[in-house]
């Protein structure tokens, strides 16, 4: 592990916003699978105890990977907007390798948010089941995929969310623009208005990792063109950030 | 060689030219005052030394390499920078932690810097809750983690108390003394005219004097005071001379760009009836203040 990646490490592990994210989205998981184990079997939801009931349990809500985002965007522009950048690229001139190692540090915390939260899924509804005697197979395909799939999404996201920090010079902008883009226009509008199209958006094509099958494109197909897009972000991101006069 | 060498360096904002054609250098084991009024270019011109601005034209080094160039920056040249921030969640010195740990500094010196600018006892709160003066310490704090043997202050001074601005120049005098070179910046002259070698000073971007602070003291803080009943005829033979002369009583004129001696001279030439003459010398302030407004007789 390279010092600059243990210095983003670092810059994590030393503020409330890591673990106030973390704390918001382990109590909101654990809300979400009692509110899943309640609802499970009526209204044509999955059965309890089933794949599909434990893969909603699990990272159906996509919670982490929006959080994982916006730690991501927090740690890139929150530099600019501290005026931490200063000190940052004064100890490491060579900025290209600081938003990379950073979009790495990111990618690794959004997978620490997801498992915590798959974790906290499975804390509420393992001893949940256990009462109701219900029987489960944590070791099939489904489970195995959802755990991947979240996993996956939150470093993804938490990747996307530093790309996306770099792009924007202003924090609060940076934030408000992606959560209307991806909850109001992708997930809003695109996705009920045009869900063939809307698919092959940043958004549909992270949605499919975590929740394949029509009208979403298959589970790799979603994360390499998620992969694509972040990737797409990153580089701009960071020719932003290698160019930008730090005034 | 020079500990800091900038050349031929230009700086514009769109329309707005920031440093212009702007040339000086730092010698090893000095310490220079970078002077001007607020808005001269001091900042631009230090953020383009360390690599945070890109020049339109010239270069600036470190004993010959740019800053990007160095292999280990933070043990070479510690900077404190005007609005280089910290993030108010994050204590004293952890903001320390995380330099150290990119810069491969060990952990302990996080904890000697923070003695050496006298916040141990606040190390450990948020630095939301710091006053601008202890904000100011750390900033230096930060500068001083790889013991570098450079160090680019820009106005350290701020928002420090006098007590503050006092023990901020007994370090610089103390770091001098040991072999570092710093370049420090202020727009407060008498802030630094104790304690500085050399003086840099510019206006809107251009360089006004460099030289050592005695040199410009006897260079600018020159004038002669004269009391004569024949002010006008007096001010005529000064002008045959080449000396400004400016009216400082009914009976009284100050002469700039001219020695007592060469007044006598004059004075005898011209066979006028003088009362008084004396030498005066400006204080530091004075001679900064006339460099900085009007373009400046001796660049």
């Amino acid at each position: 592990m390279t010092r600059l990646f243990r210095a983003e490490l670092l810059k994590l592990s030393t503020t409330r916003t890591a673990r106030g994210l973390l704390a918001a989205a382990l109590a909101i998981t654990a809300l979400l699978a009692v509110a899943t184990l309640i609802l499970a079997g009526r209204d044509g939801n999955a059965q309890l105890g089933s794949a599909g009931n434990l893969h909603n349990v699990i990272g159906g809500s996509g919670l982490a990977s929006v959080l994982a985002l916006v730690l991501g965007i927090l740690g890139m522009a929150g530099e600019f907007r501290h005026g931490t950048v200063t000190g940052t690229f004064l100890t490491t001139p060579d900025r290209g390798r600081v938003v990379v190692t950073k979009l790495a540090a990111h990618a690794l915390a959004g997978l620490g948010i997801a498992l915590a939260t798959v974790l906290a899924g499975l804390a509420v509804t393992l001893p949940w089941l256990a009462v109701k005697g219900v029987h489960v197979d944590l070791l099939n395909l489904e489970v195995g995929r959802a755990l991947a799939g979240t996993l996956l999404a939150g470093a993804l996201y938490g990747t996307a969310g530093v790309a996306i920090g770099a792009l924007f010079r202003n924090q609060v902008a940076a934030v408000v623009v992606t959560l209307a883009w991806t909850q109001f226009v992708e997930n809003g509008v695109l996705a009920s208005v045009f869900p063939k199209v809307a698919r092959w958006f940043p958004m549909g094509a992270a949605a499919a990792i975590t929740n394949p099958g029509w009208p979403l494109l298959s589970m790799w197909a979603g994360a390499l063109l998620f992969t694509g897009y972040a990737l797409l972000l990153a580089t701009v991101g960071t020719r932003f950030v290698v160019r930008r006069d730090i005034a | 060689m020079s500990a800091i060498t900038v050349e031929r360096l230009s700086k514009r904002f769109g329309a707005v030219t920031a440093v212009d054609d702007l040339s000086f250098e730092v010698g090893e084991g000095t310490i220079t005052g970078f002077l001007g009024p607020n808005g001269a270019g001091k900042t631009t011109t230090l953020r383009t030394l360390l690599g945070l601005i890109s020049p339109t034209s010239g270069t600036a080094t470190f004993a010959g390499r740019p800053y990007h160039k160095l292999s280990e920056p933070s043990r070479e040249v510690g900077a404190l920078l005007e609005a280089s921030g910290f993030h108010p969640g994050r204590s004293g010195r952890d903001h320390l932690r995380v330099l150290a740990t990119a810069g491969g500094i060990p952990a302990s010196r996080t904890d000697e810097v923070l003695g050496l600018v006298g916040l141990t006892e606040a190390a450990t709160r948020r630095v939301g809750g710091y006053s601008l003066g202890m904000r100011q310490r750390l900033g230096l704090a930060a500068a001083l983690l790889g013991d570098p043997r450079v160090l680019v202050l820009d106005e350290p001074a701020n928002g420090l108390d006098p007590e503050g601005v006092h023990w901020l120049r007994a370090l610089l005098r103390h770091l001098a003394a040991e072999g570092r070179s710093v370049l420090v910046s202020s727009h407060v002259l008498a802030e630094m005219a104790q304690t500085v070698d050399h003086v840099v000073i510019i206006a809107r971007g251009r360089l006004v004097a460099q030289s050592s602070l005695a040199e410009l003291t006897a260079r600018t803080g020159q004038r002669v005071r004269v009391r004569t009943p024949q002010v006008e005829a007096l001010r005529g033979a000064l002008a045959a001379w080449g000396a400004t002369a400016e009216q400082a009583g009914p009976d009284e004129l100050l002469v700039a760009g001219a020695s007592t001696e060469a007044v006598g001279r004059a004075v005898a030439d011209a066979g006028i009836v003088v009362y008084e003459m004396r030498l005066e010398r400006s204080d530091l302030e004075a001679a900064f203040l006339e460099l900085t407004t009007s373009e400046g007789v001796l660049s």
